[in-house]
């Protein structure tokens, strides 16, 4: 019998541990590590009791705060004791063998030093913002104080969950996971309609990446059998990195990949939620839509990376051109936007783009560095952004506030701002001027189909993201002392306004995340330990990932084939090393970008009024300026396209619902069981003598269909020439 | 006979703790009155614990019996889902008495009172459950299934003193009384056809037969009689009829103890009947068709009687008779995947079938038990917890993807498919598709639909049939975990000693 051994292996299952041993480590059982993803889980359950025992106070926050910090201390060490890729076996999740395959995917973390890469900065940064919105939430104590740390809660969670995972079901667990929480919290203010539509929007746009994402994992697992990520590799490497196998499924997966990781990481053409996702607490966008969440789709495209580079695949030119073209056209989205926070959203769309511009050029190592980057100075400039809002009312509006350097109390705010503000610039010598350098330069050293003028774009994206990003801070911190407050005045009459500085937390905060911005350019400079690699502390971290070959000076065994001409062919930019020359080039872009902002925005600030008001009055450059401020008519292109079509094919096919399938059909169908149940209804009367009838008929039926059981097996018999009946029907015939 | 006695250590437990309730029941002190319900949990649980230490690996090699580790699964988990119907149950019996009597308004009547009696013959019946698996011939088979059914319909009389319970348990016990005779006329034709009510001399007879050619035809009739028999006790098609009128007629926990502990009695009993005729090399054609005939007939007709339903508890009682059929798929498949398949489906099912009752067991109308499809309109107003874990048990009932009951009837259907059951399989997954329009609509009820004039009187008024229901809705969402150990538990359970 061909059975489902699933049954009778699971017993010996049980026992041993599901992959062999090569390179990795295998640690079981409740290790301290997993402690990492039950803090959040913890903070959750014990928000959780706040909010059945109507909590008043801050403890909600201490709570969360504490068990994050736990989190990134735990993680602080396992970092130390870090010595190579790891599996920790937590508890067995879906482990199921049979005879041909299996599908295992157990509660496991596979860590290697990417994992840990990324889960410092989430758990740290995490810890920080929690801190953060302990002070920025409080207005809302008793109210939704709670509900917002256990959001928080439970988006850390998933985010280790979807980090720290040994394979893909835990990551898509995860992912899912911090979507549900990012819904949950850009929906805070749910009494706000258009919060709730942001959070709908979020979510629903996440979910046409998320298709993308179930796909490729059932894919590979048809594909690779396994969805364990070091098993995937041992597939990988036995077939020589060659895309031979597999057929075509092989070839569409990263695709599919890059569909998840474009809608979770907002790209063309899925980024239009992030900006929306605004709607939501401050400090929610700090850590999940600029530092963390969002990174996610670059996590897995690194992740998965050695999918992306079988031979023959022109997926990372793909992931490349997206990126590009998504840093570009967000970038002069930014320019044209009036709120701070939203131009902080463009913001993390184009360096979002960035990084996957870093990607498709094969520099893993240049995109992971940005994301570090990326998270310290983006969250810095949301959080000061927060504060801004939090102390005049709501008030975003850079035309409406000036010279916040200047007033009492904010001098903080505005010099964090400022060191934010310039690694987003890439001012030179800063973090951002260094991981945006490593991606622009491999734009010209990788082959690749455009990737030259990628690079230029790219290029040219730096002096607009300089440009926008001065523009805030020219305009709000700088020029002279005036504000107007915001329309969220609790009470206070709009004349006699007074801006709430920011106290010790906030400003603490602050501080901390705008010095870990400047310190991330360390890392650059930090010596190498394994020989031949350069990039400092972040090349290290990488090295020992899948993605070690986007890794400068990586030894590459034949484990790892590049198949895009990376190392082979070197290219240039301008007859110089891209390496070297991108140092000038960049800082050069950054410098006029600033300079532009300083003379239009703070110099004389009339002319960037009367730039605009010539712009629109000249027909042939009026185009432009009315694009940009809307966005590139994107919004309203989806909507034209694709959400009337379907709200119109939704209800013809609601009314088809209503009148064929409900009508005709159900009521129909349904009919037939009640015209049998009213056959027997005769039977079903309720009187003891009719059950008995029907028992003893029933048994005797029984009975008939055994006695003529030969004639019934011949019948069947010439219905199907299967002879294997005849030895039961000489049977049966022999036994009468 | 001393080794019997051994492992019959779990059922002497409970036995005891039968007179335990029995003469606590009457006691003069109101607090060990109304413990009675603690107590038989106590019981049920030292009988639970007991198990591993009975069912030692030296103790079981030393078994005579045909599977000697039936019994250490099916004790376990017996006793385990026994405290959750025992938490159903509470507040059942003697609520309004004991009320009365604590503000003075009557005084304690021995004859009265009926708590202790109720819980001795529940701990009884779970005896007779336990004491179907250590049987070594049909006389003690059968005296085992009569000690599971003759509680019963003592506990529906008086679980209700309305006239729908009276009418309910007479039924009960006549439709009973004749199954069990067509039973004992399988068993006489059973007898006729080996010489013998004695298990092993039993299984060698058929061996024998089987070596020459073929089950003789009395011996096929007294195994169809005693089938038929026992579809009285697992509410499969013809003999179902009972099931809908009783489980109304009883009150809610009493419902729930019809649908777990006889339901698993029978199971139990096919499966060592079935064992008897030499079930490795194929069952006798023509068993194998009945059984075939029942499964469909069972799935299709409690599926499409729960379509039409207006009553909770004849909903939830149609859609039992289902449950018996999916299972009888895994009899079919034959072992020894299908008969893993089946016991941890019968686990899965008195844990979430007892929470589905339990919700409607935890509610009241006035002081009235509910019934009534429209009395858990709204029901998530009333109670959230409740309604999410009624919603939670009837999803793992309709075997919603990640709750345990899905992969039970995956486990189901797979082994049906790998026995080449296809049809049968299909029909299953029809009739399953079918049964998601009544689960789904409970659900809908319980959390979308608004309250409504009627369901504004409802309330959950009792306390442990509450924690019965989450307890329940936790092993919903919790129990795939312990999948793995609960299958190997099972291979071993239906493991056949040579």
């Amino acid at each position: 019998m061909n059975a489902l051994a699933a049954l009778t292996e699971l017993s010996k299952l049980c026992a041993m541990p599901a992959v062999d041993a090569s390179a990795v480590i295998y640690a079981s059982g409740m290790h301290w590590a997993s402690f990492i993803m039950w803090m959040p889980l913890i903070s959750l359950v014990l928000c959780g009791i706040c909010a059945v025992y109507k909590v008043r106070s801050k403890a909600p926050a201490i709570i969360t705060v504490v068990c994050l910090a736990t989190s990134f201390v735990l993680t602080i060490l396992l970092w130390h004791n870090y010595q190579g890729p790891e599996v920790i076996h937590v508890f067995d999740w879906l482990n199921i063998t049979w005879e041909e395959g299996s599908f295992v995917a157990n509660f496991a973390f596979y860590v290697d030093s990417l994992t840990l890469l990324w889960m410092l900065f989430v758990t740290g940064l995490g810890t920080l913002i929690a801190i953060y919105a302990s002070e920025y939430m409080e207005h809302d104590i008793g109210k939704g104080y709670t509900r917002f740390f256990a959001g928080v809660s439970v988006f850390l969670f998933a985010m280790t969950c979807l980090v720290m995972g040994d394979n893909l079901l835990m990551l898509y667990l995860g992912w899912e996971g911090v979507g549900f929480a990012s819904y949950w919290l850009i929906g805070y203010f749910y009494q706000r309609p258009s919060a709730v539509a942001a959070a709908k929007k979020a979510f629903i746009v996440n979910r046409i990446g998320d298709v993308g994402l179930a796909l490729a994992i059932y894919l590979i697992w048809t594909t690779f059998g396994t969805v364990q990520y070091d098993e995937i590799t041992s597939v990988l490497e036995t077939h020589q990195y060659s895309a031979s196998f597999g057929g075509w499924s092989v070839q569409a997966i990263p695709y599919l990949l890059m569909l998840a990781a474009f809608g979770k990481s907002a790209q063309l053409p899925l980024y239009v939620w992030l900006p929306d996702a605004m709607e939501g607490p401050t400090p929610v966008s700090a850590l999940i839509h600029a530092a963390t969440m969002v990174t996610a789709g670059v996590y897995l495209i690194i992740r998965t990376y050695p999918l992306f580079m079988l031979e023959g695949s022109h997926a990372l030119e793909v992931v490349a051109w997206v990126g590009g073209l998504t840093a570009f056209f967000a970038a002069t989205m930014a320019m044209a936007q009036y709120d701070i926070k939203r131009i902080m959203a463009y913001s993390t769309v184009s360096q979002l783009g960035y990084m996957f511009l870093g990607l498709g050029v094969v520099t893993s190592y240049g995109a992971a560095y940005h994301v570090f980057t990326h998270a310290f100075f983006k969250a810095v400039l949301f959080l000061t952004c927060g504060a801004i809002m939090h102390g005049f009312a709501g008030q975003l509006d850079l035309r409406r506030l000036s010279g916040l350097r200047k007033m009492r109390g904010w001098k903080i705010v505005s010099y964090t701002m400022l060191v934010g503000c310039l690694c987003l610039a890439g001012f030179p010598f800063t973090s951002g001027y260094f991981s945006k350098d490593a991606i622009l330069a491999e734009a010209f050293v990788t082959q690749g189909t455009g990737f030259e003028f990628l690079g230029w774009l790219a290029i040219f994206t730096a002096g607009l993201t300089a440009y926008y990003t001065f523009r805030v801070w020219f305009r709000v911190c700088a020029g002279p002392v005036h504000f107007e407050p915001g329309d969220e005045l609790h009470g206070e009459e709009p004349s006699n306004f007074h801006p709430h500085a920011p106290r010790f937390a906030i400003n603490f905060v602050l501080v901390v995340i705008a010095l870990g911005a400047l310190l991330a350019a360390l890392p650059y400079f930090m010596p190498n330990e394994t020989e031949g690699l350069h990039g400092g502390w972040i090349a290290e971290m990488v090295n020992d990932s899948p993605a070690a070959a986007g890794v400068p000076g990586a030894v590459l065994d034949s484990a790892h084939g590049v198949n895009i001409g990376h190392e082979v062919a070197h290219g240039d930019i301008l007859g110089m090393d891209p390496h070297k020359a991108m140092y000038y080039i960049s800082a050069i872009v950054g410098f006029i970008g600033i300079g532009i902002a300083f003379f239009i925005h703070l110099l004389s600030r009339p002319t960037a009024d009367k730039l605009r008001s010539t712009m629109l009055s000249n027909k042939a450059t009026r185009w432009l300026p009315t694009a940009m401020e809307n966005k590139w008519y994107i919004d309203e292109f989806y909507i034209a396209v694709i959400r009337s079509p379907l709200w119109i094919l939704g209800k013809i096919f609601s009314l088809f619902d209503r009148y064929f399938i409900d009508g005709a059909l159900v009521n129909g169908i349904a009919a037939i069981p009640r015209v049998i149940a009213r056959w027997f209804s005769p039977l079903h009367n309720g009187a003891i003598q009719s059950y008995a009838i029907s028992m003893f008929g029933g048994a005797l039926l029984i009975a008939l269909l055994m006695l003529f059981m030969p004639e019934i097996l011949a019948f069947m018999q010439t219905l199907s020439p299967d002879t294997a009946n005849e030895q039961t029907i000489a049977t049966l015939g022999g036994g009468k | 006979m001393a080794n019997t006695l051994w492992f019959l250590i779990p059922e002497l437990i409970l036995l005891t703790g039968t007179v335990v309730c029995a003469i606590g029941g009457l006691s003069n002190k109101a607090a060990i009155r109304r413990n009675i319900g603690f107590i038989a949990c106590v019981f049920l649980a030292a009988s639970c614990i007991s198990v591993p230490f009975v069912y030692t690996a030296e103790h079981v090699a030393s078994s005579n019996s045909l599977m000697p580790n039936l019994g250490g699964y099916v004790k376990f988990f017996a006793a385990l889902i026994g405290i959750l119907l025992v938490m159903t149950s509470g507040g059942l019996m003697d609520r309004k008495y004991e009320h009365a009597i604590a503000s003075g308004k009557d005084t304690f009547d021995t004859l009265r009172s009926s708590a202790g009696e109720y819980h001795a013959l529940l701990l009884l019946s779970i005896t007779g459950l336990m004491l179907i698996c250590e049987a070594s011939d049909l006389i003690w088979m059968f005296l085992a299934l009569e000690l599971v059914s003759l509680p019963t319909y003592v506990m529906v009389a008086m679980s209700r003193w309305a006239k729908v319970g009276q009418e309910a348990a007479m039924k009960y016990f006549f439709l009973g009384a004749i199954s069990a005779g067509l039973m004992l006329y399988g068993f006489a034709f059973l007898y006729g056809a080996t010489g013998t009510f004695e298990f092993h001399a039993m299984a060698d007879a058929f061996a024998d037969q089987n070596d020459a050619g073929g089950i003789s035809t009395f011996g096929q009739i007294g195994l169809i009689l005693a089938l038929v028999g026992l579809c009285y006790k697992i509410a499969a098609a013809p003999m179902h009829l009972y099931a809908p009128d009783v489980y109304q007629g009883a009150a809610s926990a009493v419902t729930a103890f019809l649908a777990f502990v006889p339901k698993a009695a029978g199971f139990i009993a096919i499966i060592m009947l079935l064992s008897l005729v030499g079930w490795e090399g194929g069952l006798p054609k023509s068993v194998e068709m009945m059984l075939w005939v029942v499964a469909v007939l069972t799935m299709i007709l409690g599926n499409i009687g729960a379509l039409l339903q207006t009553s909770t508890k004849r909903m939830l009682g149609y859609s039992s008779i289902a449950h018996s059929g999916y299972m009888l798929i895994g009899i079919i498949a034959g072992p020894p995947l299908g008969l893993i398949a089946v016991m941890v489906y019968l686990v899965i099912y008195g844990a979430t079938n007892t929470a589905a009752f339990s919700t409607l067991a935890c509610l009241q109308r006035n002081g009235e038990s509910v019934d009534s499809l429209e009395d858990i309109s709204g029901l998530v107003k009333r109670s959230p917890a409740l309604a999410a874990s009624f919603a939670i048990s009837c999803g793992s009932l309709l075997g919603i993807p990640p709750l345990f009951g899905f992969w039970g009837k995956l486990m189901l259907f797979t082994v049906g498919v790998s026995a080449g059951q296809l049809p049968l399989v299909l029909v299953a997954a029809i009739s399953s598709a079918i049964s998601a329009w009544y689960y789904l609509r409970l659900i809908g009820l319980a959390l979308l639909a608004p309250l409504t004039a009627r369901s504004e009187q409802v309330s959950p008024v009792l306390r442990w049939p509450l924690i019965a229901t989450i307890l329940g809705a936790i092993i919903a969402v919790g129990g795939p975990v312990t999948l793995n150990a609960l299958t190997t538990d099972a291979s071993i359970a239906v493991h056949v000693s040579e």
